[in-house]
C-alpha cells in the first residue's frame, strides 16, 4: 500500500506549529502533525492547585503522578511550551522589526509591522488577549479583552516610576477576562504557569488544535520524536522520520510541505542532524548561518519589599501573576548603546517565601520580621535585547546525547561590550524606579541570565545571510518552513510568543496558497 | 486541607452563579481534592540522623522559628523535612556531623554534657552569636556553616508548611474570583 503522502506535515505543536496547522486545516489543507511529547489532558494532569505541603521535598512536580509530559529538558508533549507559559501577548513595534533602521546596526527583518498587523490582529481575536489601549507607539494596541486592574503593589511602582517620566501599563496577556463559549473567563487562581486548568490562559492545543480536529484536516500524532529530514535530488524534502517516544519504533511521514516547529534550539537541532550530501552541515545551510545569530532575552532580576506594604495584612492577590508592566522608554533617548529593554514584574505566586532565609536574625523577632514583609514582597525583571554575534549560536553537542541518543543542543552566548552598557544601564534605572518607588531591594542579579530562546535559523532577504525567506521558507529548500523564534533576525525585548503566532498565521496562509497555486 | 478545599467549593458555586455566561464544565469543582498525595508530610518514614541528633536539630529549628500565637518549626514538621533534605546531600550530612560535635563541645565548655541539657538561655547564648556571623556571611568556619544550613532549611521548611504558609504567613491565594479587585487605597 502506498502511504499516505499529506499537504503538510508539521513538527511541533506549540505556539507556532498549534496556529499554523489550526490554520492550515481550517483553509481545508490535509495536515499531519508530529508531536514529540504525549497528548496531556490540560484539566486533569498538571498539578495546577497544589501547594507545597503537599510533597515531603516541598517541591511540586509539574505533572500528577504517572501522567507523562512536560519534565526534563525539552517541553514535550501537544501544546508545547503554551502550556506552561506565563501568556504575556505583546505586538512588536516597527522599531522592533526595523532595528538596524533605527539604531544602525543589527539587522532588520524582511518584513514591516504594516504586514504583520493584520496577522496580530487576527490572532488576537482567535486566541484572546486581554489589555488596555495604550496609544503607545512602540508597543502597539491589539484587539484586546478588557484589562485586569493593577494590584496595589502595581499601583506603588507605577506612581515611584512616574516620577522619574516612566510609564507602567497594564500587562497584556493571552488570558480571556470574559468567558467565551467553551471557555470561561480567568479566575484569578494564580497558577497560570502550572498548566491552567480551566484554559482560560490561551494553549495551542485546547484553543486552535481542539477545534481544528473537528475540520477531518488534522491529524495529531503524539510521542512522534523527529530526528531526520532527508533530501532528495531536487533538494526537496521527501519524508520526515521519527520514532516512538515509548516503543522507539520508527516511522516515516511524507508531505508536500514540511513545517518544523520545534521552539528554537530544537529546529535548530533537528536541522544540524539531517546531514546529507546535499546538506553536509545541516539541512538549508549552504550559507553556513544555521545555528548562528542566537539572540536570546537576556534579564536581570531585583527582590525587594515595598516600604508602604511592610506589616500590612496578607491579601490574595496572586491574580493571574503579573498584572503590570513597563514598556521601553530608553530607545529614543540619547544612550551609549543600541536597542533597549521593558520589565515584567510582580510574576512570582505567594505560595513560597523562599526569600525567608535571607531575613536576619533567629527566634520570635525573626518570624515578625518575616511575616511582616510576606505582602510587601516583589520581584522586578527588566528583559533586553542582544545583538547577533560571533559567539553566541546553537550547536549540537559531539560528545553528549540524550536519552533518546539523540546529540543535544547546546546554547552559547557572549555579551558584547554594547550589550553589557545596555544591560548595566537597565539595572542602573531599574533601581531608580525602585528607590523611586520606596523599595527596600534585598538582592540583585549579579551576572546577566537568558530567558526566550530567539534566532539561529534567522529569516532575511540575503540566501548567504540567512536561513529562511520573508515567507519563512529555506532558501535552500523549497518545500521547508521553520516557524518558531529561531526565525526572528531581531529578538527585540518584548515577549516573543504573539510574534510566534501571527508569523505562523501568516506562513499558514503563505502555504496554503502556495499548495492552491501547486507551487509545492 | 479539609477546611481548604470547601472553602474553595463554596466560592466555586458562588462562581458557577456569578457567571451564567460560562457554558463550559468547570473542571476546578470535580477535580478539586486530586492534588491530595498519598505520602502526606505526616508520615514518619525511616529517618537519616540518629535519635540523639534528631533531638538536637529538632531544638534548633524550634529556637530559629519558636511557638508564638502561631505553632513553630517541630509542630510545622520542620525537623522531618530537614532530615530529608540532609539523607540526600552528602556534604549537608558532614557539616551536621561537624556541628553537632561542636555544639556538644561548647555545652561542656558550660558545665552540661550535651546541648540540649543546657537551659533555653545558655543555648542561645551559643547560637545567637552563629546567628549573627551567618546572617553577614562574614566567617566561613565550619560552625557557622552548620548554623547557615540549619536557619536555611528551617526557613524554607517552615514557610512551606500549611502551619507557616496559611496559619503564620496567611496565604489566601488559589481560589476561584470572579473578578480580580481594584486596589482599595487607589
Amino acid at each position: 500500500m502506498q502511504q499516505k503522502i499529506y499537504d503538510v506535515v508539521v513538527v511541533g505543536s506549540g505556539a507556532g506549529g498549534g496556529t499554523l496547522s489550526s490554520r492550515l486545516a481550517n483553509l481545508g489543507a490535509d495536515v499531519l502533525v508530529l508531536e514529540g511529547g504525549p497528548q496531556v489532558n490540560t484539566h486533569t494532569d498538571f498539578n495546577t492547585h497544589a501547594l507545597p505541603f503537599e510533597f515531603p521535598t516541598r517541591h511540586i512536580p509539574t505533572m500528577r503522578p504517572g501522567k507523562p509530559g512536560f519534565d526534563g529538558e525539552r517541553s514535550r508533549g501537544l501544546g508545547g511550551k503554551t502550556m506552561l507559559w506565563n501568556a504575556v501577548a505583546l505586538r512588536f513595534s516597527q522599531r522592533d522589526f526595523k532595528g538596524r533602521q533605527h539604531d544602525g546596526v543589527g539587522e532588520d527583518w524582511p518584513v514591516d509591522y504594516a504586514e504583520m498587523k493584520p496577522y496580530y490582529d487576527r490572532v488576537e481575536r482567535e486566541v484572546g488577549v486581554c489589555g488596555n489601549l495604550d496609544h503607545l507607539e512602540d508597543l502597539p494596541d491589539g484587539i484586546f479583552l478588557p484589562p485586569v486592574p493593577m494590584k496595589c503593589s502595581d499601583i506603588a511602582i507605577q506612581k515611584g516610576a512616574a516620577k522619574l517620566g516612566v510609564k507602567v501599563i497594564h500587562v497584556r496577556k493571552a488570558t480571556i477576562t470574559r468567558a467565551q463559549p467553551t471557555r470561561p473567563a480567568c479566575h484569578f487562581c494564580g497558577n497560570c504557569m502550572s498548566g491552567c486548568d480551566v484554559v482560560a490562559k490561551y494553549n495551542s492545543y485546547d484553543v486552535q488544535m481542539v477545534p481544528a480536529l473537528k475540520t477531518g484536516n488534522l491529524t495529531l500524532r503524539g510521542n512522534s520524536i523527529v530526528y531526520d529530514l532527508p533530501v532528495n535530488d531536487e533538494a526537496r524534502v521527501k519524508e520526515v522520520r521519527y520514532f516512538d517516544r515509548e516503543t522507539r519504533s520508527e516511522g516515516v511521514a511524507r508531505g508536500r510541505v514540511v513545517v518544523v516547529a520545534c521552539a528554537c534550539a530544537q529546529s535548530v537541532a533537528l536541522l544540524l542532524m539531517s546531514k546529507s550530501s546535499r546538506f553536509p552541515n545541516g539541512l538549508a545551510n549552504s550559507s553556513g548561518e544555521l545555528g548562528r545569530n542566537f539572540i536570546p532575552h537576556i534579564t536581570a532580576g531585583f527582590e525587594l519589599f515595598l516600604e508602604d506594604m511592610i506589616g500590612k495584612p496578607s491579601e490574595n492577590d496572586e491574580g493571574f501573576l503579573d498584572h503590570a508592566y513597563v514598556p521601553s522608554f530608553m530607545h529614543d533617548k540619547k544612550r551609549d548603546y543600541a536597542r533597549s529593554f521593558g520589565v515584567q514584574f510582580g510574576y512570582h505566586n505567594r505560595r513560597a517565601a523562599g526569600w525567608a532565609r535571607s531575613i536576619k536574625g533567629m527566634g520570635k523577632s525573626y518570624k515578625e520580621s518575616v511575616k511582616a514583609r510576606y505582602p510587601a514582597y516583589q520581584t522586578f525583571s527588566p528583559y533586553q535585547e542582544m545583538l547577533p554575534n560571533a559567539e553566541s549560536y546553537i550547536d549540537l553537542d559531539p560528545d553528549h546525547v540524550d536519552e533518546y541518543g539523540l546529540p543535544r543542543a547546546r546554547r552559547h552566548w557572549k555579551l558584547s561590550e554594547m550589550d553589557m552598557r545596555l544591560h548595566n544601564d537597565m539595572k542602573k534605572r531599574c533601581r531608580e524606579i525602585l528607590e523611586a518607588s520606596r523599595a527596600q531591594i534585598l538582592s540583585m542579579s549579579v551576572d546577566p541570565t537568558t530567558n526566550h530562546e530567539i534566532g539561529g535559523c534567522r529569516m532575511g532577504t540575503d540566501p548567504r545571510r540567512s536561513i529562511l525567506d520573508a515567507t519563512c521558507r529555506a532558501h535552500d529548500v523549497p518545500n521547508l518552513y521553520v516557524v518558531d523564534a529561531s526565525a526572528f533576525p531581531s529578538s527585540s525585548e518584548k515577549n516573543p510568543t504573539l510574534t510566534i503566532m501571527a508569523l505562523a498565521s501568516r506562513t499558514a496562509d503563505l502555504i496554503a496558497d502556495r499548495l492552491q497555486k501547486r507551487e509545492v | 486541607m479539609a477546611s481548604y478545599s470547601s472553602d474553595r467549593r463554596q466560592v466555586l458555586k458562588l462562581f458557577g452563579a456569578i457567571s451564567a455566561t460560562c457554558t463550559y464544565p468547570f473542571a476546578g469543582d470535580d477535580l478539586y481534592g486530586q492534588t491530595a498525595h498519598e505520602h502526606g508530610p505526616a508520615q514518619t518514614p525511616n529517618r537519616f540522623l540518629n535519635e540523639a541528633d534528631y533531638k538536637t536539630v529538632s531544638r534548633i529549628a524550634d529556637l530559629i522559628i519558636p511557638p508564638t500565637d502561631t505553632p513553630g518549626a517541630i509542630q510545622a514538621g520542620v525537623p522531618e523535612y530537614i532530615d530529608l533534605v540532609i539523607s540526600r546531600e552528602s556534604q549537608h550530612q558532614a557539616v551536621v556531623a561537624d556541628g553537632l560535635r561542636w555544639l556538644d563541645a561548647q555545652a561542656k565548655t558550660l558545665g552540661g554534657s550535651h546541648f540540649l541539657e543546657l537551659d533555653e538561655h545558655a543555648q542561645l547564648g551559643i547560637l545567637e552569636p552563629l546567628c549573627e556571623a551567618a546572617d553577614a556571611d562574614k566567617s566561613q568556619a565550619r560552625n557557622i556553616q552548620f548554623f547557615a544550613l540549619l536557619k536555611r532549611l528551617t526557613s524554607d521548611g517552615y514557610y512551606t508548611s500549611k502551619i507557616g504558609l496559611i496559619d503564620e504567613l496567611g496565604y489566601k491565594g488559589n481560589t476561584v474570583r470572579a473578578s480580580f479587585p481594584e486596589c482599595p487605597e487607589h
